[in-house]
């Protein structure tokens, strides 16, 4: 798994304010990880990510959103406690 | 240890940003050391002349004025949000200094508090 | 912070149930943690999310009754959870005594949530390793 800086969990969907203001915050060696809404952003045809990009399995399979294809990791919630332990701070927007 | 209360909610139409606001005179209260950053809607909370009373609300205009006084380190606002909400020098209270909420900011907080 | 040194968590939700997923999310996120070896100092109910220590919450019985779920982990893993006493108030979520203190028809936080102070989230942010917010409105 890469070292991640800063880990942004988002769970809001793609046009809500506090998403964008993530994006104005992440850096490429920071981590972004989509849960709840957030996982709309891979459906999402006009939205942008950021740094290395995560998203919780259960969300994505409760919406029928595939990551095939895409660069995301799709984890588990053994994982997300992993990455927020790994890296050096957690911001939920 | 410096923790960054972010503010992006405006006022009046729920209890967000005062909640936010809450967090952040409480950290102060216990001595730690807090900023305090309007963003998005949410410097909107800084425009002068606000009447929080036409709604049946509390205005927090003196909370924020005095701040610095209770140990919040700064009260910053974000210099694009601003901008979009016409909010500059001669109509925003005092004591804001605006920045740019990007992540060269976030790095001096080891801690980033965003309720929303 | 290594992999394998435990850490210590607190979890703050302000999402409400059946308004966000936050609990919901909260709750994997929480068992997934001790399962994984690390501690969970304190849970902290803030904003919408004090609702969550309600008591009279009766969704339809093929629901998950997200207040009855955390009452029996916080229980069976005997970790405190607290509610907000301001946010608490301003929605209608009172222990016995600030019922008689108000003079309240009254009482419904569900044990073993409790209501306490900002100072708790205070000490979470000084003292705990990581404190992980799960927020309404996703």
């Amino acid at each position: 798994m890469a070292t991640i800086h800063t880990l942004h969990i988002v769970n809001k969907r793609p046009d809500h304010p506090a998403f964008g203001a993530c994006l104005s915050s992440i850096t490429d060696q920071d981590g972004l990880l989509l849960t709840e809404s957030g996982v709309l952003a891979l459906a999402d045809r006009e939205a942008t990510l950021k740094g290395t990009v995560y998203a919780l399995a259960p969300d994505l399979q409760a919406r029928a959103i595939a990551v095939d294809g895409l660069d995301v990791k799709s984890i588990d919630f053994d994982t997300m406690v992993a990455l927020t332990t790994e890296a050096t701070r957690v911001i939920s927007w | 240890m410096e923790t960054l209360v972010i503010i992006s909610r405006a006022p009046y139409c729920d209890w967000t940003g005062r909640e936010s606001l809450d967090m952040a005179f409480s950290l102060a209260a216990f001595d730690q050391p807090v900023t305090l950053l309007f963003t998005g809607e949410g410097v909107n909370w800084l425009r002068k002349a606000q009447q929080a009373d036409a709604v049946q609300q509390k205005s927090v205009e003196k909370n924020l004025s005095a701040a610095p006084i209770f140990g919040v380190s700064a009260l910053m606002a974000d210099h694009k949000a601003c901008k979009r909400y016409g909010l500059n020098e001669e109509n925003m209270m005092p004591g804001i200094t605006t920045t740019d909420l990007c992540a060269e900011l976030l790095e001096h907080y080891a801690h980033v508090v965003n309720l929303s | 912070m290594s992999p394998h040194t435990p850490c210590s968590f607190t979890l703050v939700i302000t999402g409400a149930p059946y308004s966000s997923q936050a609990p919901q999310t909260a709750l994997a996120f929480a068992r997934a943690v001790l399962a994984n070896g690390h501690r969970i100092d304190r849970v902290f109910l803030y904003g919408d999310g004090v609702h969550l220590a309600s008591a009279l919450t009766s969704p339809p019985s093929d629901e998950v009754n997200w207040s009855q779920a955390w009452q029996d982990f916080l229980e069976s893993h005997n970790i405190a959870g607290f509610a907000c006493i301001a946010s608490a108030l301003r929605r209608g979520i009172v222990d016995q005594s600030e019922q008689q203190r108000y003079e309240l028809p009254a009482n419904n936080v569900a044990s073993p949530f409790t209501i306490a102070g900002l100072g708790e989230w205070v000490d979470s942010v000084a003292h705990s390793d990581r404190v992980i917010y799960f927020h309404g409105g996703g």
